[in-house]
């Protein structure tokens, strides 16, 4: 695999920011675009533009077949039983708003138990926040070990008989860390516990199965994918789709509107209701179709290396505090320096045209567990290089003379 | 190319070694503020006497070199102050981090104005500004008795 060949395929990397080649290291946050998305939304908007699902003339009809094609793809690249277990929306956020509200519209009940992890993303607790609100729900907090992660003995110890659902993170964008999440949902499943999974990390950097995974729920953030922003992946087993009552009202999702009755669509149109991000979902076809080109295995073993190699530099680098260090980890650095405050060092590192990213990147619970305000995030994907870790070590350098360090 | 203008010796060094970090005994106005993007939290504490002066000024929290050294810069001369004069200063430091060349207030001593010009290089970083401007709004607020908590602009 020629890692310059595939960089060559981001345009971005053409362009001098702020007269300094880009070296980009948050794709946790959001990766690049490869060329052929660009050029596919491009293509869509200029040359077959149609609403979909809506008309019978042929641009509608076949755009329609575009945006079904997607679907397709998403389900095979997943390995999904069925089409239909497949949903868009329009980012993991809202596929995760949609799990919890629907399920809390009809399955949980007040005084039951959802359990989820420190290590969750702020999209994977408000939610469910809400529901503590307004069912009175409990929500318990598996906690991390002293790695940043997360263990299947940690996850049994917090089930209690009340414990319903169990929503947890495939990889966290701050420690790293990739969860058990098939063991988890085997532990799950032998208690009738519900697993939902935010796959925003694991999906751009992991093999998926579902059938293999078995987890109820899974989210994917196409924007962390390689493809375009506004779009999001919600899989879930067909039964409780099926299930489950419709999220949001409107256009496309419906079957039969009277005055006094409405019944719903089928799967999926019941989860998609009014015009969907249709360009983006064509496009969407073209990031499966360049990571497929290049092989998830091939996206894990280069970045595991990479993680390995950053890993080290940092270790070695003396004031550098790196957070976690998980037996299984996935492309995401994070650290702190001793006397320098993430925004300083981020600020500093952005001078050298090293992007990366400082906060608490939504995970306030996580920080403060670590008890740090906040922590600066190196992450990688499939277009960076050793080189790309060297300059950020370098610039961490430059930020430590800065403050006299 | 700016960095050094952004991070020169006197942020550095009051990032480093804020002054006023502590909370005032016998207070009689604060009020908090947060940067909700970045998770930075300031907490203002004043001690106005009889005659509305400030008598004393400090503050806890957390953020970054700009953001800690800004707040001890103003905690440190707005001592001495009174209400109107601090908020004129307010002003003063607000419009320069914004726009202004220079500051302007006859409030602040030559040193004080050189001191506080120091921060001026944030108005090359724009998402930075709000780091140095919290602690700012957050006084005005305390001044106010604004129980809410401010929150930066963007
Ligand atoms: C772990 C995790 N969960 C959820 C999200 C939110 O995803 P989206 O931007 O698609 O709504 C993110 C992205 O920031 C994330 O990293």
């Amino acid at each position: 695999m020629n890692i310059d060949q595939i960089k060559k395929e981001f345009p971005i990397f053409d362009e001098k920011i702020q007269n300094n080649d880009l070296v980009y290291l948050d794709s946790a946050n959001s990766s690049q675009k490869p060329k052929v998305v660009v050029d596919r939304i491009n293509e869509f908007y200029t040359k077959q533009f149609s609403n979909v699902g809506r008309s019978v003339h042929y641009l509608a009809v076949a755009a329609t077949n575009l945006y079904e094609n997607t679907r397709s793809s998403v389900q095979k690249y997943i390995n999904a039983k069925d089409k239909n277990e497949i949903v868009f929306t329009k980012g993991a956020t809202e596929a995760l708003n949609l799990i919890a509200n629907t399920l809390g519209q009809s399955y949980l009940q007040e005084g039951d138990e959802v359990l989820i992890t420190e290590l969750e993303h702020h999209s994977n607790y408000v939610p469910w926040h809400f529901l503590r609100k307004s069912k009175n729900i409990k929500i318990n907090f598996a906690e991390i070990n002293e790695e940043g992660e997360i263990t299947v003995e940690e996850i049994e110890k917090k089930i209690t008989p009340k414990t319903k659902l169990i929503s947890i993170t495939h990889l966290s964008n701050v420690t790293g860390a990739i969860l058990p999440v098939k063991e988890i949902t085997q532990l799950a499943h032998s208690k009738g516990i519900i697993v939902v999974v935010d796959g925003c990390q694991g999906a751009p950097h992991l093999k998926l199965d579902m059938q293999e995974l078995d987890c109820d729920f899974y989210a994917i953030s196409c924007h962390k994918m390689y493809g375009p922003t506004g779009l999001g992946v919600l899989y879930g087993k067909k039964k409780w789709l099926e299930e489950l009552p419709p999220y949001q009202g409107g256009g496309g999702m419906i079957n039969e509107v009277k005055k006094d009755r409405i019944s719903y669509g089928e799967l999926p149109n019941k989860y998609e209701a009014g015009t969907m991000a249709t360009a983006q979902v064509i496009a969407f076809d073209q990031s499966i179709k360049f990571l497929e080109s290049i092989g998830i295995e091939n996206v894990m073993k280069h970045e595991a290396n990479l993680v390995e190699y950053g890993q080290e530099l940092l270790q070695k680098n003396n004031s550098v505090k790196l957070i976690g260090n998980p037996k299984n980890k996935g492309g995401v650095l994070s650290f702190t320096i001793e006397g320098v405050h993430p925004h300083d060092i981020a600020t500093i590192l952005d001078e050298d045209g090293v992007a990366i990213r400082a906060g608490h990147h939504c995970c306030q619970i996580l920080h403060d567990k670590l008890n740090i305000p906040a922590s600066a995030r190196a992450s990688v994907g499939i277009y960076n290089t050793k080189e790309d870790l060297d300059q950020l070590n370098e610039s961490i350098n430059n930020c430590k003379k800065i403050f006299n360090l | 190319m700016n960095l050094k203008e952004l991070y020169q010796e006197i942020i550095l060094e009051h990032g480093k070694n804020p002054r006023n970090l502590r909370k005032t005994e016998g207070f009689n106005k604060d009020a908090k503020g947060n940067n909700p993007l970045c998770g930075d939290n300031v907490h203002v504490y004043l001690k106005l006497n009889g005659q509305k002066i400030v008598e004393d000024a400090s503050f806890e929290g957390s953020g970054c070199a700009i953001s800690m050294a800004s707040a001890s810069i103003m905690t440190d001369l707005i001592k001495g102050k009174n209400e109107h004069e601090a908020k004129e200063i307010v002003e003063d430091f607000l419009g320069m981090i914004k726009e202004n060349p220079e500051l302007k207030s006859k409030y602040l001593s030559e040193d004080e104005k050189t001191k506080l010009m120091c921060l001026s290089g944030v108005k090359q970083y724009p998402m930075r500004v709000k780091c140095a401007t919290l602690s700012w709004h957050t006084m005005v607020s305390a001044f106010e008795e604004n129980t809410e908590e401010v929150k930066t602009e963007n």
